[in-house]
């Protein structure tokens, strides 16, 4: 079994979830995927390297990973609270929404004037 | 053998994660990858690492439940045809990387310890990362604390 194939495998999958999914949660697992396929690539330098500098790279990579997923969290809980939706889709919508109601505005204060 | 099944197990799960509609299921399918590939670190012979990725896993996995549960929206079900195609693919996926082999495993150059490694050798990587776990647990609950004052 070849630990490269796997991670390789592991990284396309998560990297089509983070380019087809629309769902912030979705986004989420996808990036864990491809958090997983980088530490296990980790798994290889285990023979090379000896097996304790190996595992300590491995515990220095979860490390990483735990912000990652620490701030990806937040951001979900924020976005949601403030938009009611984790969709993709729809915030790039409100946001083209917001600015033409904002363009708009502008538009009748400079035609007021 | 384990190791072929566990790794045949961590694609099929790794594609249920990404491809399943409602966030609870993603969610669980995760938590199968999280644990086979804990197992894998396990047969691998990497004990504290397969104790690492169970307790990050775990750690991620109740707070994912908890936002999947609590922000998402429930979409139509997955028929049962799509959870098989998506279970085939998954064992279509995991051939290559129980088949194939394109790296060779070199000798090992060093057998120290996990422990002379992580604090002997790694010792300021180590105290680098707890301060910047700690910036990041520290930026986060502020974040949250003024998004709470901004709704008040």
């Amino acid at each position: 079994m070849d630990f490269v194939i796997l991670s390789l495998i592991l990284l396309a999958i998560g990297i089509y979830g983070l380019l087809t999914k629309r769902d912030l949660l979705k986004v989420f697992v996808s990036v864990e995927l491809i958090a997983t396929a980088a530490t296990l690539n980790f798994v290889m330098l285990v023979p090379s390297l000896g097996k304790g500098l190996g595992e300590a790279f491995l515990v220095l990579a979860f490390s990483t990973d735990t912000c990652v997923s620490g701030v990806i969290l937040a951001l979900l809980v924020i976005v949601h609270k403030r938009y009611g939706t984790s969709d993709i889709g729809d915030l790039v919508k409100m946001e083209q929404e917001k600015e033409e109601v904002v363009e708009e505005i502008v538009r009748e204060s400079e035609v007021e004037h | 053998m384990i190791l072929e099944i566990l790794s045949a197990g961590l694609i099929i799960s790794a594609c249920l994660a990404i491809f399943l509609d409602e966030a609870v299921y993603s969610v669980a399918a995760l938590a199968g990858m999280f644990f086979s590939t804990s197992l894998l670190y396990a047969f691998s012979d990497a004990i504290f690492v397969a104790v690492f990725q169970f307790a990050v896993g775990a750690g991620t996995l109740a707070i994912l439940f908890l936002s999947g549960e609590m922000l998402s929206q429930k979409p139509a079900k997955t028929s049962q045809r799509n959870l098989l195609l998506i279970t085939v693919a998954g064992i279509i996926l995991s051939l290559p990387a129980i088949f194939l082999s394109i790296s060779e495993m070199p000798v090992a150059l060093s057998g120290i310890s996990f422990g002379e490694a992580l604090w002997d050798m790694r010792a300021v990587d180590v105290v680098l990362q707890g301060f910047v776990i700690m910036t990041v647990a520290l930026g986060v609950v502020i974040v949250l604390h003024e998004k709470r004052k901004g709704e008040k």
